[in-house]
C-alpha cells in the first residue's frame, strides 16, 4: 500500500512539475531511475532520498533564490527507455542538469545524449569502472566502484577474518562478475587461496548444488556478489545447509529489508557498502532521522545516493551563479560536498573519491560499523 | 563421487517441486488446449497471497494455504467465464494471446499493489538442518516433498475417480457428445481453469515459504514449467512427475559437475532433443490424450 501511494506521490510530482513548465521560475531537476521493473525498489529508493534533499533545500531558500524541481521520469534501467527519458527531460522540460540512470548500461546510453546537448549527467549509483574512462566532458560520478571497494576492503578482510581459503559466488552479469574477479585478484595478491569460483542467475531460488561444493572445498570465508534478492534467498540458505564459513560481500546487503528476509541467517554476516544508516557522526544522525521520518524505514545505499547526488547538483549550480549547464558543468568539478558518509569531490574524470566506505557486520539484526575508510584519489 | 548423494537429493527435491509448478500448467493445456501463458504469474499471485495471509493476516500456513486455494479457485473460474469463454474453439492464437495479455495485467497490477521487495511467507516448520548420513536436507524441503506428492495425488483423484473428473474427460473428449449427455460443459471449462489456478498457487505459496516469494517471478516459473510440460507429454500425471524429476536431478549433475553458473541450458538443451526425437514427450502415450 505504501508503494502504492508512492507511485501516487511520484506521478503527482510529474503533473506538478508539468504544470510548472509555464512559471518559468524553479530550477529543474532531471531524474532518470527505474520506478518499474527488476531494481524498481532500487530505484525508488533513490528517489526518495533526492525528493528529500529538495525539500530540505527549498525550505531553506532554495538555489539562487528560486525553488528546486524535480522531472522524475521512468528509465527502468534499460539503455532505450532511459535515452527516450533523457530526451524528452533536456527537449521538453529544459531540465538545467541529469541524474541517472541507475544501471551500467542505461547510464552509458544516456551519456552521449548528455553529451550532445551539453547538460551535466551525474549518477549516484552506477559503479561499472569504465564510465569515466570514456572521455566525457559533462559526465560525472558519486558512486563507488567494484574496484575502489575491493582495493579499500582486501586487506582489512583478509586480516579480521584471518582468511586462507575463500570462495566467491556472484551474480552471473557485468556486476557480479566484476566484483567476484577484483575480489579474488586483491585476496590473491594478499597470500589468500582461491578455492571455488561459481556464478548463478537473476532470479535463481535454489542454491543447495551450489553449497553442495562450497561445504566440499572447506573455504575459511565466502565472498557473496548479490543484490537484495538473490542474496536473501542464498543466505538462508547457507544456515539451512548447516554451513558457518564467514560470509562477506558486496550488494545492498545493510538493509532492513535483506535483514528482515534472512531472519537469524544474517547474523554475524560481514557486507562491504558505501554507506550505511549507523554510521557515526551529526550530520549522518540528522540525515537518517529526516529520511526515517518520510519513508518509515531508515535509508540504505541507494537512498543514501540520491539524497547525496542531488546535494552535489543544487550546491554545483548555486556555485555556479546561474542556471545554466556549462556553468553548472564547470562548478560540479569543484564539487567539495560533506555528505553524511565524508567528503565527496571529483577528479577530472569526473570519478568521485573523497567519502567514507564501510566494512559493517550485521548484529542482533543492525548493521554494525566496523571499519570506516575513506576512498582515496584514484 | 562422494558428493554424488548430495546432488542427487538436491535434484529430487527441486524435481519435485518442478513437478507440482508444472502440474497446473499440463493439465490446462492436455484438457482445455489452452496454452496457458499466465500460469507463472498464477503461481506468483499465490506466493503474494501467501504472504499476505500469513503475515498481515496473522493466520497460520494450513489456514493461509486453504484461504489461497479458495480464492484463487473464485478467481480462476471468473477468468475462464469471462475472458476465456469468449475466445473457446477459435484456435490457439487468440487463446495464447490472452493469456500473454492476462499474465502481463496481473504482474504489473501485483507490482504496483506489493511493489518489487520479495516476500516472506511464514514456513509451518523450522528450516534447520536434517542428517542421513553425509546428505543434508531441511524438514521444511521434506515437509514440501510430502505436500507435493499429496497434492499431485489428490488431483489426480479428482480427474480419474470422481464425477467431476469424469465430467472433464468427456468434455475434453468430445464436447458436443457430453452436452447431449447432459453435462453442463461450460462449468467443466471454468472447473478445469479453477483446478489448474489452484494448483499453480497452492504451489507458489508453498515455494514461497521454502524461498520468498517474488512479484517478478512470473516469467522464470512459467518457463521451467513448460520445460517440463514438454518433456513430459502435456495432460499426463506421470509426464509431469517424471520430467519434473528429471529436470530436478539432471540440473544438480550439470551444476555439481559442470558450472552452476550455465544451469539453465540443460533444460532447454532437453527440451530441443526431446523435440527432436519424441515431440510427443516422454511419456505420453497419445491415445491417452484427449
Amino acid at each position: 500500500m505504501r508503494k502504492w501511494m508512492q507511485m501516487l506521490g511520484l506521478a503527482g510530482v510529474v503533473v506538478v512539475a508539468s504544470m510548472g513548465a509555464q512559471a518559468q521560475e524553479a530550477v529543474k531537476i532531471g531524474v532518470i531511475q527505474p520506478l518499474t521493473g527488476s531494481v524498481a525498489y532500487n530505484g525508488l529508493a533513490f528517489v526518495a532520498g533526492a525528493k528529500l534533499a529538495v525539500e530540505q533545500r527549498n525550505a531553506a531558500a532554495g538555489v539562487l533564490g528560486r525553488k528546486v524541481e524535480l522531472v522524475i521520469e521512468d528509465g527502468q534501467c534499460r539503455p532505450a527507455n532511459s535515452v527516450n527519458a533523457a530526451e524528452k527531460l533536456v527537449q521538453r522540460d529544459k531540465v538545467v542538469a541529469l541524474t541517472g540512470a541507475f544501471c551500467s548500461s542505461a547510464t552509458a546510453a544516456v551519456m552521449p545524449v548528455a553529451e550532445k546537448y551539453k547538460v551535466p549527467l551525474l549518477t549516484g549509483v552506477s559503479s561499472k569502472a569504465d564510465l569515466t574512462e570514456k572521455g566525457m566532458q559533462y559526465f560525472f560520478r558519486s558512486a563507488e566502484t567494484d574496484r575502489l571497494m575491493s582495493k579499500t576492503f582486501s586487506k582489512i578482510l583478509a586480516e579480521k577474518l584471518q582468511l586462507k581459503t575463500v570462495a566467491y559466488i556472484g551474480v552471473n552479469d557485468d556486476w557480479g562478475r566484476g566484483g567476484v574477479e577484483d575480489f579474488s585478484k586483491d585476496l590473491e595478491a594478499l597470500g589468500v587461496k582461491t578455492v571455488l569460483k561459481e556464478y548463478f542467475d537473476h532470479g535463481a531460488t535454489d542454491f543447495y548444488t551450489l553449497l553442495t561444493k562450497l561445504r566440499a572445498s572447506k573455504a575459511d570465508g565466502v565472498f557473496v556478489a548479490a543484490e537484495t534478492q538473490d542474496g536473501s534467498i542464498l543466505v538462508k540458505q547457507f544456515k539451512e545447509f548447516g554451513i558457518n564459513t564467514k560470509i562477506f560481500g558486496v550488494g545492498s546487503w545493510a538493509t532492513a529489508d535483506f535483514i528482515g528476509l534472512t531472519g537469524d541467517a544474517s547474523e554475524g554476516i560481514y557486507a562491504a557498502v558505501p554507506y550505511a544508516s549507523s554510521l557515526p557522526g551529526e550530520r549522518n544522525k540528522a540525515f537518517v532521522e529526516k529520511y526515517s521520518a518520510a519513508n518509515k524505514e531508515k535509508p540504505g545505499k541507494y537512498g543514501a545516493a540520491g539524497y547525496n547526488a542531488m546535494n552535489i547538483m543544487m550546491d554545483a549550480i548555486a556555485r555556479a551563479g546561474k542556471a545554466e549547464p556549462l556553468a553548472i558543468r564547470d562548478a560540479l568539478r569543484q564539487t567539495d560536498y560533506a555528505a553524511p558518509n565524508g567528503r565527496y569531490r571529483f577528479t577530472e574524470k569526473g570519478e568521485g573519491y573523497g567519502f567514507d566506505v564501510v566494512l559493517v557486520q550485521i548484529t542482533n539484526k543492525e548493521p554494525r560499523v566496523v571499519a570506516q575508510s575513506q576512498t582515496e584519489k584514484p | 563421487m562422494e558428493l554424488l548423494p548430495q546432488y542427487l537429493a538436491n535434484g529430487l527435491v527441486t524435481g519435485s517441486f518442478y513437478a507440482l509448478s508444472a502440474l497446473g500448467l499440463t493439465l490446462i493445456l492436455g484438457l482445455m488446449r489452452v496454452v496457458n501463458f499466465a500460469h507463472g504469474e498464477l503461481y506468483m499471485l499465490g506466493g503474494v497471497m501467501g504472504w499476505w495471509a500469513t503475515t498481515r493476516l496473522g493466520l497460520d500456513f494450513f489456514t493461509g494455504l486453504l484461504l489461497v486455494a479458495v480464492v484463487m479457485a473464485a478467481f480462476g473460474w471468473l477468468v475462464d467465464r469471462l475472458l476465456i469463454e469468449r475466445i473457446r474453439d477459435q484456435g490457439e492464437e487468440p487463446g495464447i494471446l490472452l493469456t500473454i495479455g492476462l499474465s502481463i495485467f496481473l504482474a504489473n497490477t501485483a507490482l504496483l499493489v506489493v511493489g518489487t521487495a520479495p516476500l516472506k511467507v511464514e514456513a509451518p516448520l523450522s528450516a534447520g538442518p536434517v542428517f542421513f548420513g553425509d546428505i543434508v536436507l531441511t524438514k521444511l524441503r521434506l515437509f514440501a516433498m510430502g505436500v507435493c506428492a499429496v497434492l499431485i495425488f489428490a488431483a489426480w483423484l479428482l480427474i480419474h475417480k470422481t464425477r467431476l473428473g469424469r465430467a472433464m474427460r468427456a468434455t475434453f473428449q468430445d464436447p458436443m457428445a457430453a452436452q447431449l449427455a447432459g453435462v453442463r460443459t461450460a462449468n467443466v471449462y471454468a472447473a478445469t481453469f479453477a483446478m489448474g489456478t489452484v494448483i499453480a498457487s497452492m504451489a507458489g505459496m508453498l515455494l514461497g515459504s521454502i524461498y520468498s516469494a517474488q512479484v517478478s517471478i512470473g516469467g522464470l516459473v512459467s518457463m521451467k514449467a513448460f520445460v517440463v510440460v514438454i518433456l513430459g507429454g502435456m495432460g499426463s500425471f506421470a509426464g509431469a512427475i517424471c520430467g519434473g524429476l528429471l529436470l530436478g536431478v539432471v540440473e544438480a549433475l550439470w551444476g555439481g559437475y559442470v558450472a552452476t553458473g550455465s544451469v539453465d541450458i540443460i533444460g532447454f538443451a532437453l527440451v530441443i532433443l526431446t523435440l527432436v526425437f519424441r515431440p510427443y514427450g516422454l511419456f505420453s502415450k497419445r491415445a491417452e490424450r484427449a
